[in-house]
């Protein structure tokens, strides 16, 4: 029996020897928050570690979730599709985190649809008329006869509170018949894969397997979002716990530098600076 | 007292060795205290189920205190985040409760027949390689599953639903329709007595009836192949999933059952010239009734309260589909409410959002734990009746 | 009924049972099939040249004087490209102000179409993303991208009243007549000699770690993840499990605590993984704060629990196996009952406590829910061993629910999702499959 004793202790033995890495650095950076944030945070990440050789990690788990980490004190920065609320802000306070907000970039809500889908351009009524469940089909749209299949963004995330405060309207509900996903990927994924679909994803995810659609006339693009004429804009936030200093602030001002504005350039979304 | 084996056998030694009363103590002491670190260690799993209850207990309460309970069990609306929001879990609890519906509906028939086949129809020399396909089936990891419904089930129903829809309704009714005819003319023609006339109605009773059949399949057919799936994540597709995520709890759990029924009852029924099906069917099966429920109310646990598999491809939508019925609309359900909205912020401020996430866990738990109760009383006392207790 | 009947209902009823195995059968082989197939491709496909860049520059690997050669080649092939491009521009200067918008508005979707196939053009700026560096790693990506700079996916608006198809239009129409319409059988022509695939075996998928969020790269912190989480719960799970059913089988008197110990056994076992997943967030990290958020001990304790039922269940199996003789020999020979246990009923289970063992490992290595609040984030490096009790980790069942559903490029990126399946479900059923064989072994053992 000693030979299978001999042989379980060597087989761990040999994965925790195979498994021990290095121990790098112990301060690097926790990001956590906006999935929409997300590709800038998770790009600012790699291109950080390795120019300056600091660890950085990152979880999206949503706006509010960034918020929350924030509070706790478990991130040192909330990326965030949205501003902090009144109430998370005094729940900060209180917790003795004092949030400061830098912008990182601007981002324009794309309306998306199927790109087999006729439908050019629809008011901000009409948009709104379908999430909240007035208008069901294509047709009374100007587009052609087929059920709409809405989808949004979990209640978490920031985008979709943009959206409604934007679009549909904070006392209204968005319709019970909305399908739910977690993220603009997944969103713009489903959109992508179905004919009916109406979704609403950020800017730099929109790409030609969706179909962009003009809200009043006017088609989201990098110079409508910067000038503000397209309707849905709003700015993307890193959030901190007062004003950052060290690798953080390094960190938080990359979008300021060149290397910073080209990533945000290359991710599709538009730099503020 | 009862008597343990040691305490037999130190007392046998201590006659024939001479052991000192100090050392005697000793023993007694460093025995009893040994005993009860053993004890204290086993009941380390009582005392994490008794923490479990009171961590989600405990943080599900504050909800039901700030909102009370009427909301959270009628009222559909899920509005967790708007101002002012909305609890109403009813849309999201319907949602699990129509995946698990769906899926035993799939499961327990499959698992069952499956169990039965296993433990008295195939020889010995198969099921040793029959067995360990059901053990990598459930070994499979749910979000392995989830990914399957996601990227390749899921498409497949959005874009050749009523195709597959129309193929598997034919696949597995026209077996049975088949079977139904054969019987049913052999029934009708069995009282005519004279044997020409007799093979005569006979087949004409076969052809009518396959006509009928096959208009019946075609109609059928036709019907499901016009209908266009919306959307492929939706309650079917999980449904699916999720019963082949039950079927390796049913059928094992089942298979035991069956075979905790002695070989004398199937030998004395098959003395009395029952068939093997007869057997099975009339003998065997009302004899291990109780632990085959007991098998598929732990099959459909295991569907109730699976995450990922849901998350990732039920829609979460928190609605209930109209008609009622409709599989194929996206639903939303409590495990993946759980999980998608837990990122939500106001853990510190102890907002009835988060507490809400609580209540649902707490529901589940409640769920699984009668569910549980009651599969273990089932087994008990069935291991009793068998034994003859 | 007839004889006959009972007969055909007999035949059905047998034939209805194996159906319903073979359906389950054929469920495991539908389920298995793309994820091994396209799993492996992960590992085993075409690479390009690009690959070899990528390798080189991100991992240091890869010989380089062969490397600069092959790079020479491609370059050789594409510099007629170029040179057309920059020819066409010229072209471009010389036309009236309304052709020009035009053309330049289309040379743009075709500069962006062949950006996406060979990387970066000559002369432009380096993109700071890593992603945007290299042209197409993989030969059949690299097909389709091919197939998106010739032809040009539309789609037939003509019709506001019913869904619109698609049609491929060729780009070279859109430029007849100027310099720019030979670019495109020139680069399908020469594409292999642009990108020179050839087979690889990328055995880096395992071992690398991932770069720019799994565009390139490979997946080891997620195995490693994992790992951590799946040991770090049997570390803790295995000795309870162990000594619990010793006590259970051993010393345990049939009561009223022992069947309520028993309940609160198979209770455990039914609780929804989920609500495990809560339950280590507002105990683990919450109230007794082993970590101050996330971390790989948060999640391996949760596992832990989860893991721990079926690990009783198991080693009491094995120990009541342990046939009775043996006890009775060691107890008769005057050894103590723990001595009994430690030194002859203990090894002599050893067998059936290990399957138990290696079977819940796997379990631990493929669940999600428990982790999502405890232990796992979705970008993160390879932790060190000394990083478990504070930092959370990447972990392959969380990334793969990550990359198929959050993961902006979640549809570009299929392999890396299936590779991360095979890998995961490669682990879980190598576990399985030796505790059947090792089952297997016992039982044959045990018949003598």
């Amino acid at each position: 029996m000693k030979k299978y004793w001999g042989k379980a202790l060597s087989t761990i033995a040999l994965i925790s020897l195979v498994s021990v890495g290095p121990a790098e650095a112990k301060d690097g950076i926790s990001l956590d928050g906006s999935t929409t944030v997300g590709p800038i945070a998770k790009s600012f990440a790699a291109y950080f570690t390795k120019k300056y050789k600091v660890q950085v990690t990152v979880s999206e788990s949503g706006s509010g979730n960034g918020a929350k980490s924030l509070i706790n004190k478990t991130c040192d920065i909330a990326s965030m599709s949205r501003s902090m609320k009144p109430q998370e802000v005094t729940a900060a306070k209180s917790n003795g985190v004092n949030p400061v907000t830098t912008v990182v970039a601007l981002d324009g809500l794309a309306i998306v649809v199927h790109p087999s889908n006729p439908v050019r351009a629809l008011s901000k009524v009409q948009l709104a008329d379908i999430y909240k469940g007035k208008v069901t089909n294509w047709s009374q749209v100007g587009g052609p006869n087929g059920q709409i299949v809405v989808i949004q963004r979990e209640s978490n995330s920031g985008t979709q509170e943009s959206f409604k405060e934007l679009v549909v309207g904070k006392e209204t509900p968005v319709t019970r018949n909305a399908e739910t996903q977690a993220s603009n990927g997944a969103v713009k994924n489903r959109v992508s894969l179905t004919r009916g679909a109406i979704g609403f994803i950020g800017l730099g995810f929109a790409d030609s397997s969706v179909k962009k659609i003009a809200v009043n006339n006017i088609l989201p693009t990098s110079a409508t979002v910067k000038n503000g004429t397209y309707p849905l804009s709003r700015p993307l936030f890193f959030v901190t716990n007062g004003q950052p200093t060290g690798v953080v602030k390094q960190f938080v001002d990359l979008p300021k530098t060149p290397d910073g504005k080209l990533i945000i350039k290359e991710l599709g979304f538009v730099g503020k600076y | 007292m009862i008597m343990s084996g040691e305490e037999l056998s130190s007392q046998g030694r201590s006659s024939a060795f001479v052991v000192s009363a100090r050392q005697r103590k000793w023993q007694k002491i460093s025995k009893t205290a040994g005993e009860s670190t053993l004890l204290l260690i086993a009941s380390f799993v009582a005392i994490i189920v008794f923490f479990i209850f009171f961590f989600v207990t405990r943080d599900a309460v504050p909800y039901f205190q700030i909102r009370g309970f009427k909301e959270f069990f009628t009222s559909t609306n899920w509005y967790p985040a708007d101002d002012p929001p909305g609890f109403g879990a009813l849309a999201i609890i319907y949602g699990s409760l129509m995946v698990t519906v769906g899926s035993a509906l799939i499961a327990i028939p499959m698992g069952i027949t499956a169990a039965i086949c296993l433990s008295d129809v195939i020889p010995f020399s198969v099921r040793q390689y029959v067995k360990p396909v059901i053990e990598m089936l459930a070994a499979i990891p749910s979000v392995a599953f989830g990914f399957f419904a996601l990227v390749i089930l899921a498409p497949l129903l959005q874009n050749f639903g009523g195709t597959i829809l129309m193929w598997t309704w034919w696949v597995i009714v026209s077996p049975f329709l088949l079977l139904a005819i054969i019987v049913a003319s052999e029934l009708l023609s069995a009282k005519v007595s004279d044997e020409k006339k007799r093979k005569r109605l006979h087949t004409f009773l076969s052809v009518v009836l396959g006509i009928i059949a096959l208009g019946l399949l075609f109609f059928v057919g036709n019907k499901l192949q016009r209908i266009e799936i919306l959307t492929g994540t939706n309650a079917l597709n999980v449904s699916i999933i999720l019963s082949f995520m039950a079927l390796p709890t049913i059928v094992s759990v089942s298979e035991d059952a069956l075979q905790a029924v002695g070989r004398d009852l199937r030998e004395g029924s098959y003395a009395l010239g029952a068939t093997r099906a007869e057997t099975i069917v009339k003998t065997i099966l009302p004899a291990a009734s109780s632990g085959i429920l007991a098998a598929v109310i732990l099959g459909i646990m295991r569907a109730l309260g699976e995450t990922m598999v849901v998350w990732m491809a039920s829609g979460n939508s928190s609605h209930i589909p109209s008609p009622w019925f409709n599989y194929l609309e996206s639903v939303r359900t409590l495990t993946a409410t759980i999980a998608g909205d837990m990122g939500e912020a106001d853990q510190v401020t102890g907002s009835a959002r988060f507490h809400v996430l609580f209540a649902m866990g707490l529901l589940l738990l409640v769920i699984s734990f009668i569910c549980n109760f009651i599969s273990e009383r089932i087994i008990v006392r069935q291991r009793k009746v068998l034994s003859g207790q | 009924m007839n004889l006959g009947t009972r007969k055909l209902f007999d035949r059905a009823f047998t034939a209805l049972g194996f159906g319903s195995i073979a359906i389950m059968g054929m469920m495991l082989i539908i389920v298995l099939a793309p994820i091994v197939s396209k799993g492996v491709s992960a590992i085993v496909f075409r690479s390009t040249v690009e690959h070899r860049k990528m390798l080189y520059s991100e991992f240091h690997r890869g010989n380089r004087v062969s490397l600069e050669k092959e790079i020479a080649a491609s370059d050789a092939a594409r510099r007629p490209v170029y040179e057309m491009l920059s020819e066409f521009e010229a072209e471009l200067g010389l036309m009236d102000e309304d052709k020009q918008q035009e053309y330049k508005a289309k040379l743009d979707q075709v500069r962006t179409a062949i950006k996406a196939l060979l990387g970066p053009l000559p002369g432009e700026s380096e993109p700071a993303l890593t992603r945007f560096k290299y042209g197409q790693n993989r030969w059949e990506k690299a097909e389709e991208k091919l197939k998106e700079l010739v032809y040009e996916k539309q789609w037939d608006y003509s019709n506001p009243d019913i869904a619109a198809k698609e049609y491929f239009v060729s780009r070279a129409t859109a430029f007849e007549g100027t310099s720019l319409v030979r670019l495109f059988p020139y680069v399908e022509k020469n594409i292999d000699k642009m990108l020179l695939p050839e087979w690889t075996f990328y055995w880096g998928f395992i071992t690398d770690s991932s770069v720019d969020s799994h565009i390139f790269g490979g997946i080891w912190p997620e195995i490693q993840g994992t790992f951590f989480l799946a040991l770090g719960a049997m570390l803790f799970a295995f000795p309870l499990g162990v000594i619990a059913a010793i006590y259970f089988t051993e010393y345990a008197r049939e009561g009223f605590i022992t069947s309520l110990l028993r309940s609160a056994n198979s209770t455990l076992a039914g609780v929804p993984s989920i609500v495990f997943g809560l339950f280590g967030l507002a105990f683990f990290i919450n109230t007794l704060k082993v970590s101050e958020s996330k971390s790989v001990l948060a999640g391996s304790l949760t596992l832990a629990i989860m893991i721990l039922p079926t690990i009783i269940r198991a080693a009491e199996e094995a120990i009541l196996s342990v046939p009775k003789t043996y006890r009775e020999a060691s107890l008769g020979l005057g050894s103590t009952k723990w001595n009994t246990i430690v030194t002859v009923i203990l090894p002599a289970a050893l067998p059936g406590i290990l399957t138990g063992g290696v079977i819940s490992l796997g379990r631990a290595a493929g669940e999600t829910a428990p982790i999502i609040f405890t232990a796992a984030v979705s970008v993160g490096s390879a932790i060190g061993l000394a990083d478990v009790f504070s930092s959370p980790t990447p972990a392959l069942s969380w990334n793969i629910y990550n990359l198929a559903s959050e993961h902006e490029a979640a549809a570009e990126i299929r392999h890396v999702q299936y590779g991360m399946v095979f890998a995961l479900i490669s682990i879980v059923l190598m576990l399985n499959l030796s505790a059947i064989v090792l089952r297997a072994r016992i039982s044959k053992k045990l018949k003598g």
